[in-house]
């Protein structure tokens, strides 16, 4: 049996796809491409799947991963493919290979947010030093979060409003939610100028990344 | 600011149910096709999406390249307060376009309690909801489904039914439709033409009188349309249209599974089932066409799991010749079979062991009544011993639940007969502890569903009073009094929204305005437990002068004119009349394999009618 790691994008009408429906989607893409993977023992056979950390609904993934276990050998351009022919719009395999990192390694990932508003405030919010994120533990506790150490690192993408991040946030035992950059931001705006607007915001997760910054492979 | 689709999306629960782009969806270039075609389904999507028919037809007319079908479900409640905020009018899920330029606009109605749903749906569509206040500019509002069997309580919303199976006739329509744009067109014109083609009712062409005792006194048809309105009906299951491929939800739905459709009709005839009439007669399909379409479906959806569709599995003559064949390559592919509505008895033990029936299906009954004695008067064939019988073979094989279903409120009922609800599912207890091969330290767990009886409209309990809401909580109470063991557990439906099926199943035109008035109350979604309110729709009846109890509890004669006389279904009322008067007499009637009863339906020379 080999591994085999298949990286795909999701974008467009996909980024509404929920973690849970994507296991499910993928599935039955993988049944259909007629791709020999191995299926659990027991009573309800699956194709067995492991996706690296999910991706919240509403964000598009532009380098995901998903594992398979193959029973008998196919080409990995043949993988991708055969994914292609069957996959819904918004769901693209890019790559298929053996894996070179354990699933586990994924510590971080680098994330685009695109804001949609006119504030400009954001130039400012990434410099500030006490950017603070409320996050509700799986226990339902508050735990506040430091994120001023990461948007101090984000870069500014220059364009016309101003308005595009790019940063990089814990995604592995420990993982911040991009939501909760703006969220922050919300509150940020709110103290600036007195009043909560609701802000909008595209959110594309670009690349995983293991614990010293490297590419996720 | 008003958002936009994409920004609403990201506000809503499931947003999946609203942005389409599901695999095997069928998107088109709207400059190439002349008829756009909205297929509504007034439920949310996770219900629709499971309903048989609608895919069907969605696949049928994105076949024809000149249109372009899509499809549209009842938004939730979070999404449909954001759509009215931003003034976002109801879409097709493939385009994202408003419906209301559409050509036509096509409902299925499966169940009464839809019906606000679909005043809702023309109301978030930005269109008048009622037929006469939409003009040639407007799409036509057709509707098709069980319910339009009887469907003069939604009469004045549509411009069109289509009765009976939709697949040749929604293509005439669309035919006909096209040569009139081709001459300018009218939508007076057109209708009084549609409603020649052989299972168009035009509800507008018809002028209802009644008496001073509220009961109709004629339906007469306007110029030249029919007097009364055969239903449609498919001859060849095998040759008729059948999807290669459906649509695939990424959100879980209902019915998340391939189907096959193996037959149409049933042959049974128990007098409480209105699909067991309407439908008739009995046409099957092949095994080798069912066995090819299963698998074409399979292969194109990546399903792990397809159903064998009709209304009683078992009693489709070829089953042991079809279970193989599917077998063979479901086996290989890791795909399951599920059966529904099975009759495990008569059922070989080593099929059913392949097929995993049990684990499947559960060991479930439907005996609907509990005593002989009623189960003869509604006709259905099943005894005491058949379900024991079986469940005791189950019980030896390791399992340790039981599943059945009865219904309250049938006619003729008594008391009597309701106790024997209970005294049945104690014998199946029993059973299980006589049974010295059960599982070993487990007790067993008889589950008893009671659901309350609706009588409708071509059936022969259509002349039945239904019980009064009271009458059916007493029953409720008695049977809860009756309980005296935790291993029986008891649910039930509520007996009020039985009460509004009721009214509405056997209403009049008169009900129009009713079903309008409880929609501009706020119901809207009816069928959802959570927003039912009975008190607004028996105060829109009490402001319009009706009385529910005329509609649900009177026993009609059998010389009255009902509200669907004028629409034919095959099954004659002699026929009907007798079989009422064999309920009252508990005398049951052969099955159409076993002897033809001549109810009608011969009349279509089809199926089992010809054997
Ligand atoms: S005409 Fe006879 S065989 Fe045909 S459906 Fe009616 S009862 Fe059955």
């Amino acid at each position: 049996m080999k591994e085999i790691r298949i990286r795909f994008s999701k974008t467009g009408r996909a980024k509404f796809i929920s973690h849970l429906d994507l296991m499910r989607t993928m599935t039955r893409a993988v049944r259909r491409a007629a791709i020999p993977v191995w299926y659990t023992e027991g009573f309800n056979r699956h194709p067995y799947l492991k996706f690296a950390s999910p991706l919240s609904l509403g964000f598009e993934g532009l380098d995901e991963s998903m594992d398979v276990r193959l029973i008998k050998d196919m080409p990995a351009a043949d993988i991708v493919d055969r994914l292609n022919r069957v996959l819904p719009d918004g769901l693209r395999v890019h790559r298929a290979g053996e894996p070179v990192m354990k699933l586990s390694d994924i510590a971080f990932a680098r994330y685009r947010m695109n804001f949609k508003d006119n504030n400009n405030n954001l130039s400012k919010f990434v410099t500030e030093q006490n950017i603070i994120a409320k996050k509700r533990t799986k226990k339902g506790l508050v735990r506040d979060i430091e994120l001023s150490p990461f948007l101090n690192k984000a870069d500014l993408i220059k364009n016309r409003n101003d308005n595009e991040l790019c940063l990089i946030l814990p995604c592995g035992s420990e993982t911040i939610n991009p939501a909760l950059v703006v969220t922050a931001y919300e509150e940020y705006i709110e103290q600036c100028q007195g009043q909560h607007i609701k802000v909008l915001c595209d959110i594309a997760r670009l690349a995983l990344l293991n614990g010293d910054g490297h590419l996720f492979v | 600011m008003a958002y936009n689709l994409d920004e609403l999306f990201k506000m809503v629960q499931k947003p999946a149910r609203y942005t389409g782009g599901e695999l095997n969806s069928v998107v088109k270039n709207k400059e190439n096709v002349g008829v756009r075609f909205a297929f509504c389904f007034p439920d949310l999507y996770e219900v629709g999406m499971s309903h048989l028919g609608m895919k069907i037809l969605y696949s049928l007319l994105n076949k024809q390249p000149d249109v372009f079908c899509e499809r549209v479900f009842m938004p939730d409640t979070d999404m449909e307060e954001l759509m009215r905020q931003n003034g976002v009018r109801l879409f097709g899920l493939e385009s994202r376009d408003a419906i209301d330029t559409f050509d036509f606009i096509g409902f299925t109605l499966q169940y009464e309690l839809s019906y606000t749903a679909v005043l809702n749906m023309l109301d978030l569509a930005g269109l008048p909801i009622r037929a006469e206040d939409r003009d040639s500019t407007h799409p036509l509002v057709i509707a098709g489904g069980p319910c339009v069997c009887n469907p003069e309580p939604i009469a004045d919303f549509f411009d069109i039914f289509v009765l009976g199976e939709g697949e040749e006739v929604i293509l005439e329509l669309i035919r006909l439709y096209n040569s009139h744009r081709e001459k300018g067109y009218d939508k007076t014109a057109f209708l009084y033409q549609a409603a020649h083609i052989e299972g168009v009712y035009v509800p507008s062409l018809y002028h209802v009188e009644y008496n001073n005792d509220g009961t109709i006194a004629n339906i007469k048809p306007r110029g030249e349309a029919p007097a009364t309105i055969p239903k449609r009906i498919i001859g060849d299951l095998d040759t008729v249209y059948y999807p290669e491929s459906f649509v695939v939800p990424f959100i879980d739905v209902v019915h998340d599974r391939a189907m096959s459709e193996i037959f149409r009709g049933c042959i049974r005839g128990c007098r409480f089932c209105q699909a067991g009439f309407i439908y008739r007669p009995v046409r099957e399909k092949s095994p080798e066409v069912i066995n090819a379409q299963s698998r074409s479906l399979c292969e194109s959806t990546g399903y792990e799991e397809f159903s064998l569709s009709s209304l009683s599995t078992s009693d489709y003559t070829q089953l042991e010749s079809l279970l193989p064949m599917l077998l063979e390559w479901a086996q290989e592919q890791n795909t399951n079979i599920s059966l529904p509505s099975l009759r495990i008895d008569g059922f070989s033990e080593e099929l059913a062991a392949k097929l995993n029936v049990l684990r499947r299906s559960g060991l479930t009954f439907a005996p609907e009544a509990g005593s002989q004695r009623l189960r003869d008067s509604i006709n259905k064939n099943l005894t005491d011993n058949d379900i024991l019988e079986t469940a005791n073979k189950a019980f030896t094989a390791g399992w340790t639940a039981v599943k059945l279903y009865f219904m309250i409120g049938l006619p003729t009922e008594t008391f009597d007969d309701v106790a024997e609800i209970i005294s049945l599912s104690q014998k199946i207890v029993d059973c299980y502890y006589k049974n010295p091969n059960r599982q070993k330290g487990k007790g067993v767990n008889v589950s008893v569903s009671v659901s309350s009886f609706v009588p409708k409209p071509f059936t022969p309990f259509q002349w039945e009073p239904q019980d009064t809401m009271e009458m059916l909580e007493q029953k409720q109470k008695y049977l809860r009094s009756l309980l005296t063991t935790k291993k029986i557990s008891l649910h039930w439906h509520d007996a009020s929204t039985s009460f509004l099926e009721g009214i509405l199943a056997r209403g009049d035109r008169r009900l129009c305005d009713v079903v309008e008035q409880a929609f501009r109350r706020g119901c809207k979604r009816d069928s959802w437990s959570e927003h039912f309110n009975l008190q607004a729709w028996l105060d829109a009846m009490d402001d319009l002068g009706l009385d529910p109890s005329f509609y649900a509890n009177r026993r009609r004669s059998f010389d009255e004119i009902l509200p669907w006389d004028h629409l034919d279904y095959g099954i004659t009322k002699k026929f009907l009349i007798k079989e009422n008067e064999c309920a009252h007499n508990n005398v049951t009637t052969p099955n159409c394999r076993q002897a033809c009863s001549g109810c009608g339906a011969a009349r279509w020379k089809k199926g089992v009618c010809l054997s």
